[in-house]
C-alpha cells in the first residue's frame, strides 16, 4: 500500500512505532565533519522524521546499527563471563539499496562463514525491518549500478521524502496498521539506473596472473599516497573486521568487559602477532590486500558477488583522495598487462 | 629636482616615501587578505598608469604599488575611491565614507589573515570574516595596531608576531564508543601538536586537557569520527608580538577558548584604550609599545571593559614577555626618559 | 542460541617449565581436539589468544606457551588450581588418515614442535600407525629447547636430527633445519611418505624449498600457519590470507595451497 504523509503525521506514527521499535536512520551532525564547518552524517537512533537526512548520502554505513564500532560481548569477573544483552525492541532501519545489499555480506561473514553463527549479529539481525530510502539520482561517488546493487525489493517499507511530505510504500503486514489513517497515494520506489562513475572489475583468469598481480608495482604507489588511517574500511558498507579485547573497570579491577571493536586491515598492527611477527608492513601491501579482498578473494571464497556494493563511502572519506574506482581501473590495466605478457611468453 | 613634500601627511594617506625623491608606494588594504579577483585589474591599471609598472606583495598583505609620483597622488586617490568603497565600506562595514582623497589614515594596519577554514583542511575558523569584523572595529583610526588572524594554531598568518594574534581553535570532543583505539590521533598530536594524547590499557584515549592547543589534528585523522570539533567557534589570542629593530618578540598567550563576542568586544575597546593611554593625542606609537607603557594589568582593565567572558574562557592574569633585545638593557634608562602613560597631570585637573 | 565465543572455565592441573621462556599448562577439560588443532585461551582482564594443543588425553589438554604478548604473560602468573578459560577446539588438524601407514618426515622450528607433539606421542605409542618417523627439530639456542625428555625418548623410536641455529653442544648439530633436509632418505620411501613442516614463516618457506630440491612433490608437504586471531570462528578477519581463513581452513594446509597464499 502507498501513502502520503506530512512530516507531522510521520512524527505521530514514529511516536507509536517507538513503543515497539527503535528507529535508526542517517542523521546530520552539524559541524562534526572531518573539516571545520562541515557536517557528519551517520546512523543514530531518531525520534522525529525531520531528524532523518534524506538529501545526502551518509558518511558512515548502516552496518553500524547492527555491529556498533564498540560492542560489549561479555561482562566478566575473575571466574565468569556473562553475555551482554541486546535491546528488547525491534529495529526499524532506514537504508539505501547499497546498505541493503551490504547486509548480505555482513550476514555471509557473521552468520555463515565457517558454519559458525555469531550470536551477537544474529540477535540483532532478527529484529531488523528495512525502510528503503529512495536515492533519486545518487551521488558523485556512487557506482552501485556497476556492482549490481542499485535495486532491491528486500524491504518492509520504502520512502521518498519531499520538502513537505513523504511517500511511503508499506509491504510489511506488521507495519501496515500504523498507517491506516494516512492518505493513500501511489508510490513505489524508483532506483538509480545509471551512475556517472562506472567500474569494471577485471576477471583474473588464473592463479599465475593473480600471483603476478600481487607482485605488480601498481601497489607501490600507495606506499606514498595512503596514510593507513583506515577511514576507507570504517566507512565501508561491507567490511566486518574487528578486534576483541578486555577492558577493566577502574572502580573494580577484577571486573570488566570483553568488547569487540571495529578493526581495519589498513591500519598498522592488524596482523601483528605476539612475539613481533608482522605480515603486511607497507601501505601498498595493505592496499593490495584490501582491494584484492573486495574484488577477488571474497568472491573466490563464496562464489557469488564481489565484496563491494559501490556505495563510494571509502572514496568520500579518504583524506588522501584515493579512489577505489580508479584503483580497480589500475588493477584492470595491470591484469591486461600481465595476461598479455603471459601470452607473449607462451607464444615463444 | 626641487621637492617640498610633507611626507608624514602623505604617509597618513598610505603612501610610503621612496628613496627616489618625489616617488611613493601606495599600500592598499586587503582586510583578511581575500578580495574579489576583479580588483586585481584595477590594481594592475594603477601600477601601469601611475606606478613604475611593477607590483609588490605587501608583507602585511597589502597590495603595494611602487613608483607613484607625488603629483599623481590626487589622481590615484580618485581612482581608488571605488576600491575603498567596495572593500572597506561595503565589505567590512567600516564607519567611513570613501572620498576622492584616498585612505583617511594609515593608523590601524591591515588586518592580516591566512586563508582559513574557507579553504584550508586544517583551518578551524573563517579567518577573513573575522578579519573584516576586526577591521570594522579598528579602522579608520589613527591609533596604530597590528592584528593577524590565523585559522589554526599552526599560525601560518604569523599571528604570534602581531600586537594581537587571533587564532581559531576548537574544543575536541571524544566519543568513546566510536574510538577503535588505532592511535592515529596519538601520533598526529605527537608529530603535529603538543602530544597530549595517549592510548590507554583499554585501547581508548587519555588526554591531558591542559596542554591541548585546540588545533583539531585528532579530528582530522580520526577514521571513525571518534574525535570531532565542538561546533562552538573559539579563539586563542596572543598579545604583544612584534618585529622591529629594538625589541622583537613573540606574542604571549593572552586569551584562550574565547568566543568571537569576546574577541570583538575587546577590539571594540582598542581605540578607547589607545586614546586614554596617549592622553587623547594620537601619535605614531606602535600598539604593542603602548601596552608595554601602560603595563599588562592596567591594559587588561581597559581592554576588557564591558566584555562578558564565555564559561570556557581563560584569561592571562599577567604576561611575562621575553624579548629578543637587539641591544641588551636598552629598556634601562634615566627616569626622565621614561614614557608617560595615562592622562597628563594637566588634563586630569 | 548457543554463543560460539563463550569461554568455559577450566582448572589448571599442572604447570611445567619447558625452557627459559616456555611453560606447559595442563588443563582439566572434556574437549577432545584433533592433533594439530588450536583453542582460544582467555583470561579475564587480559583477553584471548589462539594456542595450539601440544598434547591431550582423557580429561586433560596441554598448552605450551611462550611468554610473549599480553595474554601469554598473564598466564605465567597462574598456578595449579587456578582457572583458565577455553573455547574450541578450532581449525583443521593434521590429516592423520592420510598419514597412516606411510613414512613420516616431521620438521619443526622452535615452538613449531608444540603443534606436532601430540601426533608424535601417538606415533610413539602406536608404532604400527606409520612406517617410520624422521624427525628434524631445530631451536635457536640451548635456552629455547622444548620437551627435552621427550626429545631424548624419541631418539630411541624415531630417526632424529636435532640442531641449534647458533650453538654447538653435545649430541646436537649446529645449523638451520633447512641444512638437514637432504639427510632424509626420501628415495628409500618409494614415494610412500608425507612431510610436515611447522615453524616460523621464513623457516617453513625455506624448508619447503629444500624439500622441493629433494624432489618432494608439493602435495606431500603439510604446514601449520600461525596468524593473529581475534575470534577463531571466521568473523574477525585478522587471520585471512587471500580467500582462506587460517582459523577455519587451517591452521594446517597442504603446500599446494599454501605456496600460493600471500599475506
Amino acid at each position: 500500500m502507498g501513502y502520503k504523509l506530512s512530516f507531522g503525521e510521520a512524527d505521530r506514527i514514529f511516536d507509536s512505532l517507538q513503543k515497539e521499535y527503535e528507529i535508526w536512520a542517517p542523521k546530520r551532525f552539524v559541524g562534526k565533519g572531518r573539516y571545520s564547518d562541515t557536517d557528519m552524517i551517520r546512523y543514530d537512533k531518531i525520534h522525529r522524521a525531520d531528524e532523518i537526512e534524506f538529501n545526502e548520502k551518509s558518511d558512515f554505513p548502516a552496518k553500524e546499527v547492527l555491529t556498533p564500532i564498540t560492542e560489549t560481548l561479555f561482562y566478566f569477573t575473575e571466574d565468569e563471563y556473562r553475555e551482554s544483552k541486546a535491546t528488547k525492541k525491534k529495529l526499524l532501519i532506514f537504508m539505501r539499496p547499497c546498505d541493503v545489499h551490504a547486509k548480505y555480506h555482513q550476514e555471509k561473514i557473521y552468520l555463515e562463514n565457517g558454519d559458525f553463527a555469531d550470536s551477537y549479529y544474529q540477535r540483532m539481525s532478527e529484529k531488523v525491518k528495512i525502510v528503503l530510502m529512495e536515492c533519486g539520482e545518487g551521488w558523485d561517488t556512487c557506482f552501485c549500478v556497476s556492482m549490481g546493487t542499485n535495486r532491491t525489493d528486500d524491504y518492509a517499507a520504502a520512502v521518498r521524502a519531499e520538502d513537505e511530505a513523504m511517500f511511503l510504500e508499506i509491504k510489511d503486514e506488521e507495519l501496515a496498521p500504523y498507517f491506516q489513517k494516512c492518505a493513500s497515494a501511489r508510490f513505489t520506489p524508483s532506483f538509480v539506473e545509471e551512475n556517472p562513475l562506472q567500474v569494471t572489475v577485471p576477471e583474473i583468469p588464473n592463479k599465475e596472473v593473480l600471483t603476478e598481480l600481487k607482485r605488480h608495482p601498481m601497489w607501490d604507489e600507495f606506499d606514498k599516497r595512503c596514510v593507513s588511517c583506515g577511514a576507507c574500511t570504517l566507512a565501508c558498507s561491507t567490511c566486518t573486521c574487528f578486534t576483541t579485547s578486555d577492558i577493566v573497570y577502574q572502580e573494580n579491577s577484577n571486573a570488566g568487559e570483553r568488547k569487540r571493536t571495529s578493526a581495519s586491515c589498513q591500519i598498522e598492527g592488524f596482523t601483528d602477532m605476539a612475539g613481533g611477527i608482522v605480515f603486511r608492513n607497507t601501505a601498498g601491501e595493505r592496499m593490495r590486500y584490501k582491494v584484492l579482498h573486495k574484488f577477488h578473494d571474497y568472491k573466490a571464497r563464496f562464489r557469488d558477488f564481489h565484496m563491494c556494493v559501490g556505495c563510494g563511502r571509502c572514496i568520500s572519506r579518504c583524506p588522501e583522495l584515493i579512489s577505489i574506482a580508479a584503483t580497480v581501473d589500475k588493477m584492470a590495466a595491470a591484469v591486461d598487462e600481465i595476461t598479455a605478457s603471459q601470452k607473449a611468453e607462451g607464444g615463444k | 629636482m626641487n621637492h617640498d613634500i610633507d611626507v608624514k601627511k602623505v604617509r597618513t594617506n598610505c603612501f610610503r616615501q621612496s628613496k627616489v625623491a618625489g616617488e611613493f608606494m601606495l599600500q592598499m588594504r586587503v582586510p583578511g587578505a581575500v578580495i574579489d579577483a576583479k580588483h586585481l585589474k584595477a590594481v594592475a591599471e594603477i601600477c601601469e598608469r601611475w606606478g613604475n609598472g611593477s607590483f609588490h606583495m605587501g608583507t602585511r598583505q597589502t597590495l603595494d604599488i611602487p613608483g607613484v609620483k607625488y603629483e599623481n597622488i590626487p589622481e590615484v586617490n580618485r581612482y581608488i575611491k571605488q576600491y575603498i568603497e567596495e572593500v572597506d565600506v561595503k565589505l567590512c562595514g567600516c564607519d567611513m565614507e570613501a572620498t576622492e582623497y584616498g585612505y583617511p589614515t594609515i593608523g590601524a594596519r591591515n588586518v592580516m589573515a591566512c586563508i582559513g577554514n574557507a579553504h584550508c583542511i586544517k583551518g578551524n575558523a573563517n579567518t577573513y570574516e573575522m578579519a573584516k569584523k576586526i577591521e570594522k572595529l579598528v579602522f579608520p583610526s589613527h591609533y596604530h595596531i597590528k592584528v593577524s588572524v590565523a585559522g589554526c594554531p599552526n599560525d601560518c598568518a604569523k599571528a604570534n608576531f602581531n600586537d594581537f594574534g587571533v587564532i581559531g581553535v576548537n574544543k575536541q570532543v571524544y566519543d568513546y564508543d566510536r574510538c577503535i583505539g588505532c592511535g592515529s590521533c596519538v601520533d598526529a598530536c605527537q608529530s603535529h601538536a603538543t602530544g597530549v594524547l595517549t592510548l590507554n590499557e583499554n585501547g581508548k584515549i587519555d588526554k591531558d586537557p591542559c596542554c591541548c592547543v585546540g588545533c583539531g589534528e585528532c579530528s582530522l585523522i580520526c577514521p571513525t569520527g571518534g574525535w570531532t570539533r565542538d561546533p562552538k567557534k573559539l579563539y586563542r589570542v596572543t598579545l604583544g608580538g612584534r618585529t622591529g629593530k629594538q625589541t622583537p618578540r613573540s606574542g604571549k598567550l593572552f586569551l584562550n577558548w574565547v568566543t568571537e563576542d569576546v574577541v570583538l568586544g575587546m577590539f571594540a575597546n582598542w581605540q578607547k584604550f589607545s586614546a586614554w593611554a596617549l592622553d587623547y593625542k594620537p601619535e605614531y606609537l606602535h600598539g604593542g609599545h603602548l601596552i608595554d607603557r601602560v603595563g599588562y594589568k592596567e591594559f587588561a582593565k581597559h581592554i576588557f571593559e564591558g566584555v562578558e567572558f564565555n564559561p570556557e574562557a581563560k584569561v592571562a592574569d599577567d604576561i611575562y614577555w621575553a624579548e629578543n633585545e637587539q641591544r641588551s638593557n636598552i629598556h634601562v634608562m634615566p627616569l626622565s626618559q621614561h614614557k608617560h602613560a595615562g592622562p597628563s597631570e594637566e588634563s586630569s585637573k | 542460541m548457543k554463543n560460539i565465543i563463550q569461554p568455559v572455565a577450566c582448572e589448571i592441573l599442572d604447570v611445567k617449565q619447558e625452557s627459559k621462556q616456555e611453560y606447559t599448562f595442563r588443563v582439566k577439560t572434556d574437549i577432545r581436539p584433533n592433533h594439530g588443532q588450536f583453542l582460544q585461551l582467555s583470561i579475564p582482564k587480559v583477553g584471548e589468544a589462539p594456542i595450539s594443543v601440544s598434547d591431550f588425553g582423557d580429561g586433560w589438554m596441554d598448552f605450551t606457551i611462550r611468554s610473549v604478548g599480553k595474554v601469554t604473560n598473564e598466564i605465567f602468573s597462574k598456578r595449579p588450581g587456578d582457572e583458565l578459560f577455553l573455547r574450541g577446539a578450532y581449525g583443521n588438524g593434521w590429516p592423520l588418515e592420510q598419514f597412516q601407514g606411510k613414512h613420516m618426515v616431521i620438521i619443526t622450528g622452535g615452538t613449531g614442535l608444540a603443534p606436532v607433539r601430540s601426533m608424535l606421542h601417538k606415533f610413539e605409542k602406536e608404532p604400527d600407525y606409520v612406517k617410520s618417523v624422521h624427525l628434524i627439530c631445530g631451536f635457536k639456542n640451548q635456552e629455547g629447547i622444548l620437551f627435552r625428555s621427550e626429545l631424548e625418548e624419541w631418539k630411541h623410536c624415531f630417526s632424529t636430527i636435532y640442531a641449534l641455529d647458533n650453538e654447538k653442544i653435545d649430541g646436537w648439530h649446529k645449523g638451520f633445519v633447512t641444512e638437514f633436509v637432504k639427510e632424509i632418505p626420501f628415495d628409500s620411501f618409494g614415494g610412500d611418505y608425507e612431510v610436515v613442516i611447522v615453524g616460523p614463516p621464513p623457516m617453513m618457506k625455506f624448508t619447503g624449498i629444500e624439500c622441493g630440491k629433494c624432489a618432494v612433490p608439493d602435495k606431500k608437504i603439510w604446514l601449520s600457519f600461525e596468524r593473529k586471531m581475534s575470534c577463531a570462528v571466521g568473523k574477525c578477519g585478522h587471520c585471512r590470507i587471500d580467500e582462506v581463513y587460517v582459523c577455519l581452513d587451517g591452521p594446517t594446509f597442504n603446500y599446494t595451497q599454501a605456496k600460493y597464499l600471500v599475506d
